[in-house]
């Protein structure tokens, strides 16, 4: 049985989730896309805590790294430190095209960086890259195991 | 003998100026006199204290700073030459001229090595007044070169300051505005696209106007801080070899070479001590150039170098348009452009970067053209080293 696919968006700017959103929807994505505007936010649905008690787990996290009050690499390091989140493949989606963020990303355990596009085609060719590859090429871990 | 020193002095002098305080090292009263009689003739408002060993003439320097020491050379308890050793130990910057009996020359050449000001023979006192204003004014002169040394380096300081302070500014400014500008470059592409054709003519082309305005300040944005960047990391030098980065310029040129049918050579290009990655981009920079600014003939490009003086210099030569000799200087500066965006693309940055680049390599970059009959970009990069150096003897 095929259960329907959880995506994360991890993003502070409502205006970038708009426009993930929109470029999913074009790519034919037909499961879940939750979002959530900081670190905090995001390990407190991660670790069903408080109103995300009853979160589903997601597949997928597209991780900003500019994130209020606790940013998208100390996300990324709490993530790799738990034994279930570990698993979760992480995509780094960050405006930043500095070599030290791209590098302690992937020393942290990001599974894949990607700068967001400036131009709006390869913004939106950008996601769907990332859909067709996690939700369509990759095998990912079984949940709840 | 007393310690305290004693004061002499001309309080009726019919000119009162100018105002002189010594400090006279001095054993014998008459001479000491005579000394200040001297100064008083010359019309010197004198105020002298008179000491005769060490301890004394250092209590006199902390009580009344005098403006000249005249000291004997030989006292029964102390050596007038000692005197410099106390006023060094001071801190203080205090003409001293030897006041003495027979003195010879080599003594006085001596004396005068070891830091004396002047001697003068106590027959001679006429000449005292001369040699204390000499000595009054050589200071003066000194205080002032010293007063613009340090202005010089404080505005140094500051010009530094300010300039780190500008790059800091240009790059968080660019930084920080890609984000939002990223927003509405996207939106309004989103709007354009979805709405396109579907509101009225006058949307239709607002539309476009305000996405292509928000693409054409991303590019600026990005140029900013391709420039800014320049500045802000530390010039990694290393050997650098121009055949090789000129031909990989040419590799990322290639489609550009191949639609306009360009040909570029090069001559031998030495081994240049500077920072590759920014080498790399002044060959690319100018050889995109001299493709993109072409006349009517398929462009013909010639890259060159030549050792002048201590520097290599390069030209990058071609047969294209051509700049007018008065826009020779302000095709270096940021945002310049000659020509309507239609005519030839480009945001005006790539010969600024050039220039930055250059100048924090060492160099010179200056072009030497007419309109209409092509132009020859030529830049200089020190020679390195003493190997390069000595090779340039030999040759």
């Amino acid at each position: 049985m095929k259960t329907e696919r959880e995506l994360l968006i991890v993003d502070d700017n409502p205006a970038d989730v708009g426009l993930a959103r929109e470029a999913l929807t074009r790519c034919a994505y037909s499961g879940q896309i939750r979002s959530v505007g900081d670190g905090v936010e995001a390990m407190a649905f991660l670790e069903h805590r408080g109103k995300y008690t009853n979160a589903a787990r997601p597949d997928l996290v597209i991780l900003d790294l500019n994130l209020p009050k606790k940013d998208g690499l100390a996300v990324l390091a709490a993530m790799r430190a738990g034994p279930d989140l570990r698993r979760i493949p992480v995509v780094i989606f960050s405006t930043s095209q500095l070599s030290r963020d791209i590098v302690r990303s992937y020393e942290l355990g990001a599974n894949c960086y990607v700068s967001k596009p400036g131009n709006l085609k390869d913004y939106f060719s950008a996601i769907k890259s990332i859909e067709e590859f996690w939700f369509g090429f990759a095998s990912l871990p079984q949940r709840g195991v | 003998m007393s310690s305290a020193g004693t004061q002499l002095g001309k309080q009726d002098s019919a000119k009162p100026e100018p105002k002189l305080r010594a400090l006279l090292v001095e054993d014998n009263a008459l001479d000491a006199a005579l000394v200040v009689r001297a100064l008083c003739k010359d019309g010197f408002d004198v105020t002298a204290d008179v000491v005769q060993d060490e301890a004394a003439f250092t209590r006199a320097l902390r009580a009344h700073p005098p403006e000249v020491v005249l000291a004997d050379y030989n006292l029964p308890n102390w050596k007038g030459m000692e005197t410099l050793d106390v006023l060094r130990r001071e801190g203080l910057d205090i003409p001293m001229i030897l006041v003495s009996g027979a003195l010879g020359d080599v003594t006085a050449v001596e004396c005068i090595k070891r830091g004396a000001t002047d001697y003068v023979l106590k027959d001679g006192l006429a000449r005292l007044p001369e040699s204390i204003r000499r000595a009054l004014q050589e200071k003066l002169q000194r205080q002032l070169r010293h007063q613009v040394e340090e202005d010089l380096a404080q505005k140094v300081d500051e010009l530094a300051r300010s300039n780190a302070d500008l790059e800091q500014f240009a790059y968080i400014a660019s930084h920080d505005l890609q984000e939002p500008l990223r927003m509405v470059a996207a939106y309004t592409q989103l709007l354009a696209e979805r709405y396109t054709g579907k509101l009225d003519e006058h949307a239709d082309k607002f539309l476009g106007y305000a996405s292509e305005g928000a693409v054409r300040m991303q590019v600026l944005i990005q140029d900013l801080l391709a420039f800014s960047r320049v500045g802000r990391n530390g010039a990694a030098r290393g050997n650098v070899d121009c055949n090789a980065v000129t031909e990989e310029g040419l590799q990322s040129l290639a489609s550009a070479i191949q639609e306009s049918g360009a040909v570029v050579t090069h001559g031998k290009l030495p081994v240049v001590w500077a920072d590759r990655t920014q080498m790399a981009q002044v060959f690319q920079n100018l050889i995109g150039n001299a493709i993109k600014f072409r006349g009517k003939e398929p462009p013909a490009v010639s890259v060159q170098a030549e050792k002048v003086d201590q520097h290599w210099q390069f030209s990058v030569s071609d047969n294209g348009i051509g700049i007018a000799p008065e826009f020779a200087e302000s095709i270096f500066v940021v945002f310049q452009r000659l020509h309507a965006r239609t005519e030839y693309p480009g945001n005006g940055i790539g010969l600024a970067i050039c220039k930055k680049i250059i100048e924090r390599n060492g160099g010179k970059i200056w072009v030497e053209s007419q309109a209409g009959s092509g132009s020859s970009f030529k830049f200089t990069i020190p020679l390195h080293g003493p190997d390069e150096k000595k090779e340039e003897e030999r040759t």
